[in-house]
């Protein structure tokens, strides 16, 4: 991570608010911090509850008209998603504590963990990396299905993610369970189209066929299945929609260039 | 770890000898290189370090006049045309005089146009006979994959693979090159490329050079023409921005004065040059490349990335790159020039005589079948790891 871009926010938020790097991500940097904003200095924070802020950076290598417009319309349009989805019942997405569209920064709870024996963070990515040895478990597949719901609730909602990777689903513990929440949404966008739907679950059926290769056709059918059930529990329509969305999957598919045509 | 020396070269050389012959698109290649055998690669996962030498790099490319893209057939009748005179000149300038020495014949089994890929692949059947040495199909995508990493020495970068008719974000995991991203219509150099069709520019040495030139004569940098964003995760789409700014040159040649975005709505001043479109257009495409090559590096944990294919020579491209680079630890960028860049037939013996190395090779001539689309995935890459 450079240290120049760590500089500039820090600069921006004063030493008060100590900041503790913990990912790159394309184009954010992600701190933890003790601090939440709210709070007067004057109340001393004891280090076991930690926040999130994620920080765009300014990005030197595009014309800084292109960079300005990106990361304003980046950082407010997450913030807004984040509003809105935390309302719909049973989607999980982080809570938004604050927005700062002026420095490209956002303020979110803290979710997740890291798992055991040097596994990395809690997300779906190195959780399924954690249970190679053992791919098609219960656990993997109760998870991946809960997964699939996540994301039908959202559709089913007229959310789409536009970015939709193994990174950017996090599993918090909840017992003996993991429960799964959609992070960054950064690209993320409110349609009524079944082309952007059809394209998130494209972009994820091919992030899981290129990072999980060996178990990818299963782990896909599975997350299918959770995101087919939100849909069916709401009857008639639901069906159509389901049925008009996986559809545009499929052409979705078919779309992209240089694929062999046999079969 | 991975045994490239499985197959001895000829007459118990210490060498082995490959001729590459590339034709997927306007560019007719013949290459000709030279692997010393290394007591190293008996066991070991060093594909990128074979120490090549090149003895030979040959292209003729069939250029079109301004205004005009090459058709498949006038492509293909250009290497008809042209392609023993461009072996006969590879074969002398490396100085070889018994091509029945030369170990394998690689030759491009696609993806790129039909015509053009059948005109070469009939020459390496030939030569396969007439000299009796073996055959190995190359995926022209793996090729240049596989001479950027040579040339650089990146053992494990993600690719940045930018040519006329491919734009794909690519990283090597469990013996394939899998595809992260790639864009959804056209690609980058046939947009590039159209655009210098409607602004009529010559075709030499290419349209995407001479687009080059014009944004670096842009006057007013400051300003962009805004353009669509359109990156979809690791995806992108172009045809849109294509279709955007093919529109905003039209009306730029017709003199469309209601166009208040060119020209000012009182005094009719123009606004905007071809070169400023240019320049913009460049800043706008590049630096969605550069946004989804970041992402795939974010998702695969790397922090090289190698810039290959006809667009990779790009300086700007190649700047932007950088400047993403520098800001992510450690970062670094590897690009190759011009002679490695555009098709080639160098690449081609590259990742062809890797295969042979491999004990992989054309056992019946009905495996030399060339086709227009075949994915980089699809190609089991047996001399990694």
């Amino acid at each position: 991570m450079s240290a120049e871009i760590i500089a500039v926010i820090a600069d921006v938020l004063t030493e008060s608010i100590p900041l503790t790097p913990i990912s790159q991500g394309a184009e954010a940097v992600v701190f933890t911090s003790p601090v939440h904003p709210y709070l007067p200095s004057s109340v001393k924070h004891d280090g076991n509850k930690l926040y999130i802020l994620k920080y765009r950076p300014e990005k030197k290598y595009r014309h800084p008209d292109i960079d300005k417009a990106l990361t304003k319309h980046r950082t407010l349009g997450e913030s807004k998603l984040l509003a809105k989805l935390r309302l719909i019942d049973g989607l999980n997405v982080p809570k938004l504590i604050g927005c700062d569209p002026y420095h490209g920064c956002i303020w979110l709870e803290f979710l997740g963990e890291d798992l055991p024996d040097g596994h990395g963070f809690s997300n779906l990515k190195n959780f399924l990396w954690m249970n190679a040895k053992d791919p098609y478990s219960d656990l993997v597949k109760e998870t991946l299905i809960k997964v699939g719901k996540q994301i039908g609730l959202m559709h089913w909602n007229d959310y789409c993610h536009g970015d939709l990777t193994t990174s950017n689903i996090v599993l918090v513990r909840g017992g003996e369970e993991w429960v799964p929440y959609l992070i960054d949404f950064g690209l993320g966008s409110i349609s009524m189209l079944v082309e952007d739907k059809g394209v998130d679950l494209y972009v994820l059926e091919r992030a899981i066929i290129s990072t999980h290769s060996s178990f990818s056709d299963k782990y896909n059918m599975w997350i299918l299945e959770g995101f087919k059930e939100v849909f069916e529990s709401n009857g008639k329509v639901g069906l159509k929609k389901y049925k008009d969305l996986t559809k545009r999957f499929e052409e979705v598919r078919l779309r992209g260039r240089k694929r062999s045509m046999i079969g | 770890m991975v045994n490239l020396n499985s197959i001895p070269p000829k007459d118990g050389r210490d060498y082995y000898l490959a001729i590459g012959l590339e034709g997927s698109a306007n560019k007719l290649g013949v290459g000709i290189i030279k692997h010393p055998v290394l007591e190293r690669h008996t066991d070991s996962d060093l594909s990128h370090e074979c120490d090549v030498q090149i003895l030979s790099n040959i292209r003729d490319t069939y250029v079109t006049p301004p205004g005009e893209g090459f058709l498949p057939r006038d492509t293909a009748r250009h290497h008809r045309n042209w392609v023993v005179r461009v072996i006969r000149k590879a074969l002398s300038e490396a100085n070889i005089t018994d091509p029945t020495k030369i170990d394998v014949i690689c030759f491009t089994r696609g993806p790129g146009m039909g015509a053009p890929l059948h005109s070469v692949v009939i020459a390496a059947r030939t030569l396969s006979l007439m000299w009796d040495v073996p055959l190995v199909g190359v995926n022209h995508c793996v090729g240049h994959i596989e001479m950027g990493r040579e040339i650089t020495k990146a053992k494990n970068p993600v690719v940045l693979y930018v040519s006329g008719g491919n734009t794909q974000v690519i990283a090597y995991s469990e013996k394939r090159y899998r595809i992260f991203g790639e864009t959804l219509d056209i690609a980058i150099g046939n947009c590039l490329d159209r655009f210098a069709r409607t602004l009529k520019i010559p075709n030499t040495p290419s349209p995407g050079y001479n687009i080059e030139q014009l944004a670096n004569k842009c006057k007013n940098k400051e300003k962009l023409v805004s353009l669509p964003y359109t990156v979809k995760g690791m995806d992108l789409s172009m045809s849109g921005i294509l279709q955007y700014i093919d529109t905003l040159a039209k009306d730029l040649f017709k003199k469309n004065l209601k166009n208040k975005l060119l020209f000012d709505s009182k005094t009719g001043e123009q606004l905007v040059t071809v070169e400023d479109l240019c320049y913009s257009l460049q800043e706008n495409l590049f630096a969605m490349l550069v946004e989804i090559t970041e992402r795939a590096m974010a998702h695969v944990n790397s922090n090289q990335v190698l810039i290959v294919g006809g667009v990779g020579c790009n300086v700007r491209l190649q700047e932007m790159m950088a400047q993403m680079c520098k800001d992510r630890s450690n970062g670094q960028v590897h690009a190759t020039d011009d002679r490695f860049c555009i098709d080639n037939g160098v690449m081609i013996a590259q990742a062809g005589l890797l295969e042979y190395r491999m004990g992989q090779f054309v056992r019946d001539l009905s495996e030399t079948v060339v086709t227009q689309k075949f994915r980089t995935d699809e190609v089991y890459i047996a001399w990694r790891e």
